[in-house]
């Protein structure tokens, strides 16, 4: 019982304090990310690069030339074009990837990996940019409780994805305001 | 109460038709005079004058009115028409199309597109199409015939209701001990109820069968209808042509071919309003004057052909011209002058030159015209090629004329389509490709992989294991794990495709495959199956490519038979005759069909064909008829006949093999193996 009632207490006393604190603005102190795993290595996502997350999604597989390509996945109707993250990192493409993020931006692109790790919010301090914007689809790095982990950019991933396929039309980003911290 | 409140909701209705059919008329007249144009315009415009003044559309009936008094004298009088009277009648007709146009309701505002879309002509806003009449009776015969399956339910309904009394008989007489069940009489009457239960059962099952069928006729026929034919955009072609030549005084001929080939009338719209450019151009262009023809021996009539081809997904426009080509000198002058040749640099091949024209702002035309000028139309075309995600493709011959194709995707493509697994995967195969499924045995194939070939009806056709053409990577699957050989038939060439099962057919709207996601030539298109995921589309042109790269790797092609000639069908049951065609064009034959014996002599009369396949009783003439007057031609006396009937009787055979049919097949006992193997057996090549 007594237990419960100090839990009940550091609770209350939490939510008391938080009124003292000054507002505060998330997009501008803190970052929200997913922590993943791609091709056994940790990676981080920024959520806002992304519009979805999805488990086990059903992937047609789609022979072609490219064998970062993994297929196509139905979304509302929409057949999209699902890349594997390990395979466009330059990892060597193990088992199938269990989980997909969609991408911002258009054309529809998904982004496979293999397991997620958590989903993590942390102050925009605690990533480090990198001065040329980096190599490949990486762009900073994030200290995180385990480890620290390269963050993936979506909009690059999207950028190598679109080279890969030779797509000329453009790359219309979404909320691209964190791409360069 | 429809008609009180819009009077003219049936005349917009008849005026658009007969308006239609007076435009395509008066070009036909332009480019070639006869009597019975002359006779049909006359009744069209009199239709017209007769229902636009029951409507009180005064000024319509006035302009019809004009239009028969200046074609009345022309009745009987052979020539063709004076240039001006000609003028005359294209400017009532327009009258009367603007009149007629003028009495729909406005719609709505549509939205603006967010992309502005520069020098787009009018046309392009014109509504969609109406769906052909014809159409709409075949819509109706269709369901007609299915509606006519019903009935039989109908009196199974009677019979089921006797069976039950009968049974409730039978019951009460064994409850009452009036029966006992080790009498004779009872077991005669349990006998009766169970052969009649059984009967009634098989009919019940061949009449669903039917209905299934006649629905997904009807299904098909529905889903034509919101495709339009290319060709309804052909008048507005050959109008646009004859007025840039007139405006030029230059002859020009007109000829659209392909127009039977339907598709969505958003993108016939597009393609419309561009080509309405092309041929302006080609006629200002690309016809020389008559004198310059003349000189350069060719006909003083110049010639614009717009050919519509249907190319598996991609359906493409061609306008062709007999005039002088591009001219590359003034070409080269106006890129110089536009600075897009900088001087010094090395002489440009004619095709890059021609391409130039692509990027818009060059014309060769030494004035801009009311018509042409400017390089505007070709700006126009490049723009729809980039909205419908086409392509276009300039080609001249100097001194003998220039091609403008427009190529474009077709985006929704409605379609049938036969599942297959293979190397576990599934995909579906546009089952109008599809002409045979052939089960193999494991020694067949064997052997079809070993070599890439199969025996397929007498001939051999290159083979293909679909599960090694989709092998994702590298890894190929040890067995090639055909079972199923689908003889697939495109471009006039046959393949066989190996997969391990067939798993049934579906219906499905396939759509062209993502941006970011190339695949293998042999993926045609993707669908979205019920459960909302992704399903592939092959591409029967993809896989015929693939077994021609993969026979040039194994060995030369095998040699190719002569193709069999077309088949008669003539029966005047819609569901016989479309039963017979499904089969026979299963089985890769090309198939003609005729309604009544009538009909087939005169199509018999106009073709070569292969064999007649024709029913016995049919109103007017019967088959034993249709079978003697063909054996009494010497033009068709030589082509093979089958009666195909639901008589019975030896004396039947007799009568027909009296006439000279060459088989006799009942109905009753149709079999579809019994008679592909009297077709193969007599069809000539």
């Amino acid at each position: 019982m007594t237990d419960v009632k100090s839990r009940i207490d550091q609770l209350r006393g939490e939510f008391d304090f938080s009124f003292t604190e000054p507002a505060r603005s998330h997009d501008v102190e803190h970052v929200e990310l997913l922590a993943i795993r791609a091709g056994g290595r940790p990676y981080a996502i920024r959520l806002s690069q992304t519009s979805g997350l999805h488990p086990d999604r059903p992937v047609t597989a789609l022979p072609g030339p490219l064998p970062s390509l993994l297929g196509l996945a139905g979304f509302a109707g929409t057949a999209v074009p699902i890349y594997d993250l390990a395979a466009l990192l330059g990892h060597p493409v193990s088992e199938r990837p269990r989980w997909l993020v969609l991408a911002t931006g258009r054309p529809p692109l998904g982004l496979a990996f293999h397991e997620l790790d958590g989903h993590v919010r942390v102050d925009a301090a605690a990533i480090v940019g990198e001065q040329d914007g980096g190599q490949g689809p990486v762009r900073g790095m994030v200290a995180l409780p385990g480890g620290t982990r390269p963050i993936i950019d979506v909009p690059a991933a999207r950028a190598a994805v679109h080279t890969l396929t030779g797509h000329d039309h453009g790359t219309e980003h979404g909320a691209d305001e964190e791409t360069r911290p | 109460m429809g008609e009180v409140r819009d009077p003219l909701r049936y005349f917009r209705v008849e005026a658009r038709e007969l308006v239609d059919q007076i435009s395509a008329g008066v070009l036909d007249l332009d480019q070639q005079h006869g009597p019975d144009l002359v006779a049909r315009l006359l009744r069209f415009a009199h239709t017209l004058k007769g229902a636009a003044r029951v409507v009180r559309q005064q000024e319509i009936a006035e302009h019809a009115h004009a239009f028969e008094e200046l074609l009345v004298p022309h009745r009987t009088e052979p020539g063709p028409l004076a240039a001006d009277e000609m003028r005359e009648l294209l400017r009532l007709n327009d009258e009367m199309a603007q009149r007629v146009d003028a009495l729909t309701p406005a719609p709505e505002p549509a939205a603006t597109p967010s992309e502005p879309v520069p020098l787009v002509p009018e046309e392009l806003e014109k509504p969609p199409e109406r769906a052909a009449t014809a159409d709409l009776d075949d819509l109706l015969d269709a369901i007609g015939e299915t509606n006519a399956r019903i009935a039989p339910l109908r009196e199974s309904g009677g019979t089921l209701a006797r069976l039950n009394r009968d049974v409730d008989r039978l019951a009460d007489g064994l409850r009452s001990g009036r029966l006992a069940a080790a009498d004779a009489a009872c077991r005669t009457a349990v006998q009766r109820v169970a052969g009649d239960l059984g009967a009634l059962g098989r009919r019940f099952t061949d009449a669903v069968d039917q209905i299934e069928r006649e629905l997904d006729e009807v299904r098909g026929r529905a889903e034509g209808l919101r495709l339009v034919p290319a060709g309804t955009i052909f008048t507005a072609l050959h109008r646009a042509v004859r007025d840039a030549a007139d405006a030029e005084g230059k002859r020009v001929r007109f000829t659209g071919t392909g127009g039977d080939v339907r598709m969505g009338p958003h993108l016939l719209n597009q393609v419309s309003g561009a080509f309405l450019h092309v041929v302006r151009n080609a006629v200002v262009h690309g016809i020389e004057p008559e004198p310059h023809r003349l000189a350069a021996g060719k006909p003083a009539e110049g010639t614009i052909t717009v050919e519509v081809v249907r190319r598996g997904r991609w359906a493409s426009f061609r306008c062709v011209d007999d005039g002088r080509g591009f001219d590359l000198a003034a070409l080269r002058r106006a890129a110089q002058s536009r600075g897009l040749l900088p001087p010094g640099v090395a002489e440009p091949e004619p095709q890059e030159l021609i391409d130039l024209v692509l990027g818009g702002g060059i014309s060769t035309s030494p004035a801009v015209t009311d018509v042409a000028g400017r390089g505007i139309g070709m700006d126009v075309v490049r723009d729809v090629a980039v909205q419908l995600h086409g392509d276009v493709h300039l080609r001249s011959t100097p001194g003998r004329g220039a091609t403008v194709e427009l190529v474009v995707p077709l985006t929704l493509l409605s379609m049938n389509g036969l599942i297959v697994e293979a190397g576990g995967m599934v995909a579906t195969v546009p089952l109008d490709a599809v002409r045979r499924c052939v089960r193999l045995t494991a020694e067949e194939t064997a052997g079809a992989l070993a070599t890439g070939r199969l025996a397929h009806e007498g001939r051999v056709v290159p083979f293909l294991a679909l599960s090694r053409t989709l092998a994702l990577g590298p890894a190929v699957p040890e067995d090639g794990g055909a079972g199923v050989a689908v003889v697939l038939t495109a471009d006039d060439d046959t393949v066989a495709v190996g997969v391990d099962r067939l798993s049934g057919t579906t219906t499905l709207v396939a759509r062209p495959l993502p941006d970011l996601a190339p695949a293998a030539a042999v993926i045609g298109s993707v669908a979205i199956d019920v459960e909302g995921n992704p399903r592939l589309v092959l591409d029967p042109h993809g896989l015929i490519a693939e077994c021609r790269r993969d026979q040039a790797t194994t060995g030369a092609a095998p040699e190719k038979p002569a193709p069999p000639l077309p088949v008669l069908v003539v029966d005047d049951s819609l569901t016989t005759r479309m039963l017979e065609r499904s089969i026979l064009e299963s089985a890769g034959y090309e198939v003609d069909l005729a309604a009544s014996a009538e009909e087939g002599l005169e199509k018999a009369a106009a073709r070569a064909y292969g064999l007649f396949l024709t029913d016995i009783d049919m109103p007017g003439k019967d088959g034993f008829a249709f079978v003697t007057e063909t054996r009494a031609d010497p033009a068709t006396g030589h082509v093979p006949a089958i009666l195909v009937s639901s008589r019975a009787s030896a004396e039947d055979r007799q009568r027909g093999a009296a006439a000279g049919a060459a088989a006799y097949v009942v109905k009753g006992e149709f079999n579809q193996e019994e008679l592909l193997a009297h077709i193969r057996r007599l069809i000539l090549r």
